[in-house]
């Protein structure tokens, strides 16, 4: 038998480090079409709802816990930014690898394993979520709209809920059931799932705001969960409970989500 | 251990479901040799080159690739391997030269091996003019010969090469054959499908005819022609559908009737000609050339492979 010669093999950190770097090389080109979402768009919201808006219901600080309105919105706008950079980051390279130009082929065609692959996309991500939630953690603080210390914890809370979103999205779009590679089920997601979390789950209002049935329903989604921890770190109100409570709800979904994913990357890209 | 073949394959089979793509297929591709699988559509060539490739499991039979198993080795074997798929999956978005930059890293290939080595194989590929440009504008036959670069940067034993010219213009497909027969030269063992007959004749040592998910000869091209086939065949074109009425009987060792045009296969082509013009035949046009793999395949399928 031909046996291989003794050819020293990377290691698996090494390898979904290299998938990494490919993602980040890739990013160079991309990174202005991400601009408006990443980081705009949550200066706006913090601007036109936080400032603005919130100017006219200043006056109402019992039902925000004793925060002003800005204060309260800011904090959830640091979970929702990453949310956002996890839903794209879950669908958009995850379909453009298997399907639309199969670049995920290429890499399996090298000693990269599958679970490299599919950690390596999700640690690009976490950089980018990270960035963008502390760049806009840092504009609200400049701004005056956050001003606890604990703060500066409140990217790597954001990025959690991120993944959170990343991992199980992930997993539906590499999934052998979804036969249709055109990614039309996109602007649904967007539109029944990731729009109303939004705007349901505790960025605005509180949800004890919502009718009595709607409010577990809020409780469910990890994007309120990410609002919680987030807010708590901004206002300087962490709850040791709470607190283990929201990381390991989020947490849950980042397993369950991530091994999924490797699985159904392995179904779909190995048969 | 030279001598030991570098792929080996018993009762190979694949299955998607029910259905059956690679059906109990033995073959065996030595160090330094040229291996090809030829076959119409739908043969199984690509389901064979993926299994052997390590990127879909085996669903029977037995596989070694470079002496290992697939199924538990596949990083090592990968490590080794050159991998030119019958889709393109370059990344569209970066440069020819960051395809390759990204992919040699892949293989932990310190950073400094990699852009020396891109250079080199963006030389051998006469891409280097390119080098800077995104892919995505690149013609087919570029995007094509950087897939090959791509595949070298890992410097592997064993070169896969699906379709490795299909779409491309005659100039194109030269070139590229020619770099293929440098790497021959150079000792690297390929494995390569095509549909085109004068491809397996230009590049393969031995080749297998895939047909419906088996293997239904193998040789070499030389060896295939000579066993299967007449020395000459002569080629009949009519203005119509071809209509001969009987009037070929007994010419020639063997006659096919194609949509287009009629084949009769002998080992004296002249006299064949000579007596299609006693019998008052009505063709257009009649020409005597020698048999070719084409040929043989259509003798051992009844089919033509381009369809
Ligand atoms: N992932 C898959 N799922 C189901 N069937 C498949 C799959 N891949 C291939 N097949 C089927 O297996 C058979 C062999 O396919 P394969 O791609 O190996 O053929 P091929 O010889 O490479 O053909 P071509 O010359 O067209 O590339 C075909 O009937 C094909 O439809
Ligand atoms: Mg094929």
């Amino acid at each position: 038998m031909a046996a291989v010669a003794a050819q020293p093999l990377t290691t698996p950190v090494q390898r979904a480090t290299a998938v990494t770097a490919w993602h980040a090389r890739s990013y160079r080109r991309t990174w202005r079409a991400t601009i408006t979402t990443a980081f705009l768009n949550p200066v706006f919201f913090l601007v036109s709802v936080g400032v603005l808006l919130g100017k006219l219901i200043d006056d109402q600080q019992a039902a925000l816990g004793g925060l002003s309105y800005v204060e309260f919105v800011a904090p959830a706008l640091v979970a929702t930014t990453a949310m956002q950079v996890g839903t794209n980051d879950g669908m958009f390279p995850v379909m453009a690898g298997i399907r639309w130009l199969r670049t995920y082929h290429a890499v399996l065609a090298t000693p990269v394993r599958v679970a490299e692959l599919v950690l390596g996309a999700m640690a690009w991500s976490v950089i980018r979520m990270l960035v963008a939630a502390t760049i806009f953690t840092a504009v609200a603080a400049l701004g005056g709209a956050i001003d606890s210390p604990l703060a500066i914890f409140a990217p790597f809370a954001a990025l959690l809920c991120g993944l959170a979103f990343h991992a199980p999205l992930a997993a539906f779009t590499s999934s052998p059931m979804l036969e249709d590679g055109s990614g039309g089920w996109f602007p649904a997601i967007n539109r029944f799932v990731i729009i109303p979390m939004f705007l349901f789950s505790g960025t605005f209002f509180p949800v004890s705001q919502l009718p009595d049935w709607l409010e577990p329903v809020a409780w469910a989604t990890p994007l309120w969960h990410g609002i919680e921890l987030c807010r708590d770190l901004c206002t300087g109100s962490v709850e040791l409970v709470a607190t283990l409570a929201h990381v390991g709800y989020l947490g849950a979904f980042v397993a369950v989500g991530a091994a999924l994913a490797v699985r159904f990357h392995e179904r779909t890209l190995l048969k | 251990m030279d001598d030991a073949p570098l792929i080996e394959a018993r009762g190979l089979t694949k299955r998607f479901g029910e259905f059956v793509a690679v059906d109990g297929i033995d073959f065996a591709v030595a160090c330094g040799e040229t291996f090809g699988f030829l076959g119409p559509n739908g043969a199984g060539k690509s389901s064979t080159m993926r299994m052997i490739g390590a990127v879909s499991p085996v669903s029977g039979g037995t596989l070694r690739v470079l002496g290992l198993d697939p199924a538990t080795h596949g990083a090592e074997i990968k490590q080794r391997l050159g991998v030119v798929p019958q889709q393109d999956t370059l990344d569209f978005e970066l440069t020819v030269y960051e395809n390759i930059l990204v992919y040699g890293r892949y293989f932990g290939l310190p950073k400094d091996v990699i852009r020396t080595r891109a250079d080199e194989l963006l030389e051998f590929v006469q891409l280097n003019e390119r080098r800077d440009s995104r892919v995505e504008p690149l013609s087919g036959g570029m995007k094509r010969r950087l897939t090959i670069a791509r595949a070298l940067v890992n410097e592997p034993s064993l070169l896969l090469l699906d379709e490795p010219t299909t779409g491309l213009d005659p100039q194109a497909r030269h070139v590229l054959w020619d770099r293929l027969y440098r790497l021959k030269q150079q000792g690297v063992t390929q494995v390569l499908t095509t549909h085109y007959m004068d491809e397996a004749e230009q590049l393969c040592d031995r080749l297998v005819v895939m047909d419906r998910a088996k293997i239904v000869a193998q040789g070499s091209p030389r060896e295939l022609i000579r066993k299967y086939v007449q020395r000459e065949v002569v080629e009949l074109r009519f203005a119509g559908e071809p209509s001969v009425d009987g009037r070929l009987d007994g010419l020639g060792d063997r006659v096919e009737v194609l949509a287009d045009r009629i084949l009769i296969g002998t080992d004296d082509g002249d006299a064949c000609v000579h007596a299609v013009h006693e019998r008052g035949v009505a063709v257009e046009s009649m020409l005597v050339r020698r048999s070719t793999l084409e040929d043989v395949f259509l003798t051992l399928t009844g089919r033509t492979l381009v369809d």
